[in-house]
């Protein structure tokens, strides 16, 4: 018995570490920004309560409501693009064939490219008079758009040159992929199925759960993570086009040192990505996936 | 698009021939076709960079198409080093990445490791707690985080870069290693503890080599994570001192926003390092056969 109840805390003891960083490094933080809200701070001077002055001065800002709009309108663009490029992309590469894995090699290799040399090479690959697009874009006639620096194209040019980071969305489909069982195409085509039938009718409805998924996860991750690469490629312009909540909230909290309307803009932050894990517990309790054992995808 | 029909027993390719006609005849000529150009596609942004980088200085961009420069050149790699530290930058860098990824695979698959023993309702309650983290946006953490680290007084040193290492960098890590261990059967790990291993030796002798696709897979994805770093830097550094490679880019845009071939040179020295990385463990993250 004691010996049973050492092993146990021995166990308990290799959790802590992990525990304990949640606790210091994400749940205090975020209790902290959430309630930072409700006090005029800008790290210097001790915090001040001022009750909902934060929210009148970040929801009365015209750039505020116009970088929540931007911040959706580039997630909700890419992420299905995304998402059914990388289930594609696993279908086309799934089995069979020469090269396979250095094939999947070079899909994944543009994911693992450093945020910020990424956004640099997609600026020079985009560059309105000497990018390679656009050189192709004149050399077969087409109107070439000066994409980051004009107001029209700059979203556009987000959008492509996310397109090319879909590594984890490909390894997850292919994984997933995998599980079903080989046997089950060579009886459908047995059946006379065509390959797109097959896709439409039993490999997409197999699929559509963890699709699902994996788009509301790419969802708060783009949400986050654009962040970077905006700052590099257009730092929100051309007339704020590009502007997204995570530059307002940078802006406000680390330029204007007043960390309390940063909270305040936040809370639209907490409840865009609450409401996105709300959709995303429904979906895992209705097909029963995600937080049972063996089959949880994120 | 029919890719299995390659190696298929005689009798299932004649029936799939007269049922589906001549379009599973003409799929594997085009399935080859579709995955070259997808690849080439995808390698193509890489290609670009590097190709941007060799453009001799001095010579003006060219306007039409061109596969490489006419002269090729390596100097844009040399001005980096007298514009900017860029050795001191690549050292931070390679510190940051030395020390947290690392600490990242222990603390991770210790964390991992220690759930996926504990009684079922232990297990299910920690997956919720990881996957509730793992959906906290990151800003909102930025500036809480600054407050606390600069009471701790990290502000200013690699360790304000290196420290979400001490909790496993991500939960989606803890909960890759968890899955895999949770995959091992029982009686293996029963097997060790009657056999006189404690919870250290069973972690590190038994499930860890086990678990080996996974630990590269984190392995790779932590290191992605610190090296490529670009918000911790910006905002928890100010001294020039402990800059590190995201950061030099950023500095280097600044002072010549239109010298391509040199940003791009730089592009390709941050992109080199977990290129190599990648292709090096490639052949490690197939399952141990």
């Amino acid at each position: 018995m004691f010996f049973r109840f050492n092993h146990q805390t021995r166990l308990k003891l290799l959790l802590l570490p992990y525990l304990l960083g949640i606790l210091i490094l994400v749940i205090i933080p975020a209790i902290l920004s959430f309630s930072l809200a409700f006090f005029r701070y800008d790290a210097l001077s001790p915090p001040q309560y001022i009750g909902n002055l934060n929210f009148i001065l970040a929801y009365t800002d015209e750039l505020f409501a116009l970088s929540v709009q931007n911040a959706v309108a580039l997630v909700l663009l890419p992420v299905p693009l995304r998402v059914m490029g990388a289930f594609l992309l696993a279908r086309l590469l799934q089995r069979h064939g020469r090269f396979l894995n250095t094939f999947r090699a070079a899909i994944y290799l543009p994911s693992i490219i450093p945020t910020a040399a990424y956004a640099l090479a997609w600026l020079w690959i985009l560059n309105p008079l000497f990018g390679p697009v656009n050189l192709i874009l004149k050399a077969v006639g087409l109107n070439a758009p000066a994409w980051f620096s004009d107001p029209q194209w700059a979203k556009p040019g987000l959008i492509l040159m996310s397109l090319w980071q879909i590594g984890e969305g490909f390894l997850v489909s292919l994984a997933a992929l995998q599980d079903i069982p080989a046997n089950l195409e060579d009886a459908a085509a047995l059946d006379g199925a065509t390959p797109a039938q097959f896709l439409r009718h039993v490999t997409l409805p197999i699929m559509a759960p963890i699709l699902l998924l994996l788009s509301f996860r790419d969802a708060v991750i783009t949400l986050q993570d654009s962040f970077t690469t905006i700052l590099i490629t257009t730092g929100g312009g051309p007339y704020y086009t590009t502007y997204t909540l995570p530059l307002f909230i940078y802006e406000q909290g680390f330029d204007l040192l007043s960390f309390g309307t940063a909270s305040a803009a936040l809370w639209v932050m907490y409840a865009l990505t609450g409401l996105i894990v709300l959709f995303l517990y429904i979906i895992a309790r209705q097909w029963n996936i995600g937080t049972t054992d063996e089959t949880f995808v994120i | 698009m029919k890719p299995s029909s390659f190696n298929q027993p005689q009798r299932t390719r004649r029936a799939q021939r007269k049922n589906a006609s001549s379009f599973t005849l003409f799929a594997p000529f085009a399935v080859k076709s579709l995955r070259l150009f997808t690849a080439i596609l995808f390698l193509l942004p890489v290609f670009w960079m590097i190709a941007a980088s060799l453009h001799p200085r001095g010579v003006p961009l060219p306007q039409t198409l061109q596969l490489l420069p006419q002269q090729p050149t390596l100097e844009n790699y040399g001005r980096i080093f007298h514009l900017i530290p860029i050795t001191r930058f690549t050292l931070n860098s390679l510190i940051v990445v030395a020390t947290a990824v690392p600490l990242t695979l222990i603390t991770s698959s210790w964390a991992g490791y220690s759930m996926s023993q504990l009684p079922r309702p232990s297990q299910r309650r920690l997956i919720l707690l990881s996957l509730a983290i793992l959906m906290v946006p990151g800003i909102a953490l930025w500036s809480t985080r600054f407050l606390i680290y600069k009471q701790l007084g990290w502000t200013g040193s690699l360790i304000a870069l290196i420290a979400p290492a001490f909790m496993g960098s991500s939960p989606f890590y803890v909960l890759m290693f968890y899955r895999a261990f949770r995959r091992i059967p029982h009686a293996i790990y029963d097997a060790a503890r009657l056999d006189g291993a404690g919870v250290l030796q069973t972690w590190a002798a038994i499930a860890l080599p086990i678990a080996r696709p996974t630990a590269v897979g984190v392995a790779l994805l932590s290191f992605i994570l610190y090296w490529g770093d670009f918000t911790s830097p910006l905002l928890y550094l100010s001294s020039e001192k402990w800059y590190t490679l995201p950061i030099a880019l950023q500095l280097l845009q600044q002072m010549g926003r239109s010298d391509w071939p040199l940003l791009m040179a730089a592009a390709v020295i941050a992109t080199a390092v977990p290129t190599l990385l990648f292709l090096l463990l490639q052949p490690y993250f197939h399952k141990p056969q």
